[in-house]
């Protein structure tokens, strides 16, 4: 379970990016919290792996404090969350085996990193990661020779590779044309329906958080203005979210595309 | 929707690819193997120096510094300033000299064959270090600062034209077909097209070529090309340890305060008065790049010099 | 009425605006530095040595010098294949050492990689008076220190490459894409794994050329160490020098003027097929 408590963020510059958050949310959710650019979205996801710290108030994973984890805590805690972000965060240079294999740093050996001798049930465990976002057979290509979509996907695999129990997306699809974003949602609903982790996704389209969030946070200026079900989110709330009556841009303006079409490499 | 997801989306299961052969990597390894192993034949190393070498040069290190003989500060400070003013004449005679070379080094601004004999010609001068320029110069010359200073000057004619024929080859070629278009002459084109460009970039590597002269004009002294170098030699010869430690504290701390200087306004030059005043200037003054220092370093990897 | 000719409710032209003043004292700080270190009274008296020089005509020795500079004594080439080979090795062993030991530094260097700002600012404290010293100064203080020979000059390439291969190294590191460091970040991994598998694979084409370019930088540095007594060619330069046998000194110049500028001509065709 996690759990803000009165969470804020203030920037060294004096930028509050969070304020007095409270929110619960339960193990095995799907969450989508959306907003403005500049809302909070990814102070907030990122407050829960502790990449951002809160600087008032509390954040708790499984009842652990994530401020106030020392070091070696806060590393034990983020190998239990897995996450991926908009820009994919890829190391382009290796290929996307190393990349996958990423996700097992926490449990691996420094020097069997420091060689690149990964133990055999690892790599196994990045295969398996590799199949289920179906792109094993690029496991030993260069990450920079794929798509954006399918680096994404690989981003999936690293996450995966860590086995976590919650999953956090920062803006997964906003570098990704309509059909693959389609592709990396459903991926994203999988995890949730099949695995059981709680994902929480930070998206700026609302017709895909509508489609896809079972459960919608909106925030606006760092606090937030609407906690309910992806069916109670009409577009009046979305005006309340968005702060303006929406725009073109604020939707993807795609239907979901039937399973052929998802294939159709990007 | 959950009928969508849980079908598979494909029937044919992908098949994992072969891990690669990985034959390059360990080819490198082990040529890099075998060169060390004829390295370490070659050059004749005794292992009983090696090991003893640890013990000598921290007991080095306590003659050096720890009696510091102060009566040897004015000598040494004079000595430096010696070699600073050495580095300063050959920065300048070096920077008058290279600039044109580099105008007709560079290929976006010169013929083709020009270009390629010049830089020819700049890599042929870069090829003689300092020292043995003194050697040959020194027979003109004769002993003293102004060889060194002309030693130097040769020497950095080569890596300055170089690094400022990168320079100008990365300008922008718009300002180039406007001078053109009025009818400008070549002289005109070099005036008004390239140098307003490049120059900041030409005169932050006139300055970085005078924090690396000196620190090559502190050692011409071994040669007898003036400057502190003969103080070292000497004192660490007839076993001045005092004197001769005073010498190097002198040399590292010289150095490193023109380097600061120098940097300073190498900076300023590139990014303009402006940036330095920056306000929450912690963080950014640690991640701050050198502007040079990348410029250099991406000659360095594109096999520019 | 010509082209520059402008409209009748023309804008006031502006005044010419005055060059910054910074200009002026830059010119006159550079003129003043310069007549201060040319002149006879507090400098190394640049102009006098040369008019003397040119005045006087080159003296007989000179001339008689550079008659023997232009005849190289070919007939020692065999004896000088020794210390090219002993010269060759120490410039593989310097950058061999001295690139592991710089790749070390150079993480330790980056305000990205080094894990707390006491361990950046000690790394960059000592890596800034490596640098302060020249390569020949190492030298003469290790030939003191452990004696004549080419553990003298190794250890000086040794330190000398790490000051140069760290810093642009560094450098390298700083400019990397961070995105990778933040997955890393997120997944619990600690500062060395980051270092190995976020940041390594992004600068190791960058690293190999540094080192290709410290090879190259060494083999000119290993030329002239032995005019310390650090071993190699030097030392036989030193030595021909010292008995003025200049068609000897000719023929090593020569001989190194050419060794340096195909190490050269490798290293730049290996670095640029290196980044392709």
């Amino acid at each position: 379970m996690i759990e803000f408590a009165n969470a804020s963020v203030t920037y060294p510059g004096g930028v509050k990016a969070l304020r007095d958050v409270d929110l619960k949310i339960d193990d095995g959710e799907m969450v989508v919290i959306v907003g403005l650019s500049g809302a909070g979205k990814s102070t907030l996801i990122r407050a829960v792996n502790g990449l951002v710290k809160v600087t008032g108030g509390d954040v708790r994973v499984d009842g652990e404090s994530v401020p106030n984890a020392s070091d070696a805590e806060l590393r034990a805690l983020r190998s239990k969350i897995g996450m991926i972000f908009q820009g994919f965060n890829l190391v382009k240079r290796t290929s996307v085996l190393n990349n996958v294999l990423m996700g097992r740093l926490y449990e691996t050996a420094t020097w069997r990193t420091l060689l690149g001798r990964y133990p055999a049930a690892d790599v196994e465990l990045a295969m398996r990661a590799l199949e289920r976002v179906e792109i094993v057979e690029k496991a030993y290509v260069r990450a920079s020779n794929l798509s954006g979509g399918q680096q994404q996907r690989v981003a999936i695999a690293r996450a995966l590779a860590q086995e976590p129990t919650i999953f956090l997306a920062d803006e997964p699809v906003a570098s990704l044309d309509p059909p693959t974003s389609h592709v990396v949602m459903r991926d994203l609903q999988r995890i949730n329906h099949e695995l059981g982790m709680t994902v929480i996704v930070n998206l700026h389209f609302l017709d895909l958080a509508r489609m896809y969030g079972e459960r919608l946070i909106g925030l606006r200026d760092g606090e937030v203005v609407f906690d309910g079900s992806g069916e109670e989110a009409d577009e009046s709330v979305f005006e309340s979210i968005y702060g303006r009556s929406l725009t073109a841009d604020d939707v993807l303006g795609e239907p979901a595309p039937d399973e052929d079409a998802a294939e159709v490499a990007p | 929707m959950s009928a969508v997801t849980s079908a598979p989306r494909r029937t044919d299961k992908p098949q994992r690819p072969d891990a690669p052969s990985g034959f390059g990597r360990k080819a490198g390894f082990v040529i890099v193997l075998v060169l060390a192993v004829l390295a370490w034949n070659a050059a004749g190393l005794q292992l009983d120096k090696l090991v003893r070498a640890p013990a000598r040069i921290l007991r080095l290190a306590e003659l050096l510094f720890l009696w510091p003989q102060w009566d040897a500060f004015g000598i040494a400070m004079q000595g430096m300033l010696e070699s600073v003013q050495m580095a300063w004449l050959g920065t300048l005679i070096a920077a008058v000299l290279s600039l044109p070379l580099s105008l007709l080094a560079a290929r976006n601004v010169s013929g083709r064959f020009g270009s390629e004999a010049t830089r020819q010609v700049l890599n042929g001068i870069r090829a003689f270090p300092e020292l043995v320029l003194v050697i040959l110069i020194v027979t003109v010359f004769g002993l003293g600062p102004v060889t060194g200073t002309i030693a130097l000057g040769i020497h950095s004619i080569g890596t300055l034209g170089k690094l400022s024929s990168e320079a100008v080859e990365s300008i922008d070629r718009g300002p180039l077909e406007a001078v053109d278009a009025v009818g400008g002459t070549w002289a005109q084109r070099m005036r008004w097209g390239v140098l307003p460009q490049a120059m900041p970039e030409i005169v932050a590597f006139w300055l970085y070529r005078f924090e690396i002269n000196i620190r090559a004009s502190a050692v011409l002294g071994v040669v007898g090309a003036g400057g502190i170098g003969a103080q070292l030699t000497e004192t660490l010869r007839y076993k001045e340890f005092g004197r001769a430690g005073m010498a190097f504290v002198v040399v590292v701390v010289v150095t490193l305060m023109i380097d600061a200087i120098s940097g300073r306004i190498r900076r300023r030059i590139i990014s303009g008065a402006a940036d330095d005043r920056d306000v929450d200037g912690e963080a950014k003054a640690q991640l701050e790049v050198d502007p040079i220092i990348a410029a250099e370093a991406g000659a360095v990897r594109d096999g520019e010099v | 009425m010509s082209a520059t000719d402008a409209g009748t409710v023309a804008p006031q032209r502006p005044t010419k605006p005055r060059p910054s003043p910074m200009r002026y004292v830059a010119v006159g700080v550079v003129a003043l530095l310069t007549w201060l270190a040319a002149s006879d009274l507090t400098g190394i008296g640049l102009v006098s040595r040369l008019q003397r020089t040119f005045a006087d005509g080159i003296p007989d020795r000179t001339a008689e010098i550079f008659d023997q500079i232009l005849s190289p004594d070919w007939s020692i080439l065999g004896a000088t294949v020794d210390p090219f080979l002993e010269t060759l090795a120490m410039a593989v062993l310097g950058t061999l050492l001295g690139c592991s030991l710089a790749l070390l530094v150079a993480f330790g260097a980056s305000a990205i990689t080094a894990g707390g700002r006491k361990r950046l600012a000690g790394t960059r404290s000592i890596m800034s008076v490596i640098r302060s010293v020249p390569d020949v100064m190492w030298a003469l203080v290790f030939v003191s220190a452990v004696g004549t020979g080419t553990i003298s000059g190794l250890l000086a390439l040794v330190l000398f490459n790490i000051g140069v291969v760290a810093k642009l190294l560094s450098e390298t590191i700083d400019a990397v894409d961070t995105g990778p460091l933040e997955a890393a970040d997120a997944a619990g991994a600690g500062i060395i794994a980051r270092a190995r598998t976020a940041v390594f694979p992004q600068v190791l084409p960058n690293y190999l050329a540094f080192s290709l370019y410290a090879f190259e930088i060494n083999v000119r540095a290993s030329a002239v160490l032995g005019l310390v007594g650090a071993g190699g060619i030097g030392q036989l330069l030193l030595f021909f020098r010292n008995r003025f046998d200049y068609d000897r000194v000719s023929l090593v110049v020569v001989e190194i003027f050419v060794f340096v500028f195909l190490t050269e001509l490798l290293s730049i065709t290996l670095r640029r097929r290196l980044t392709e």
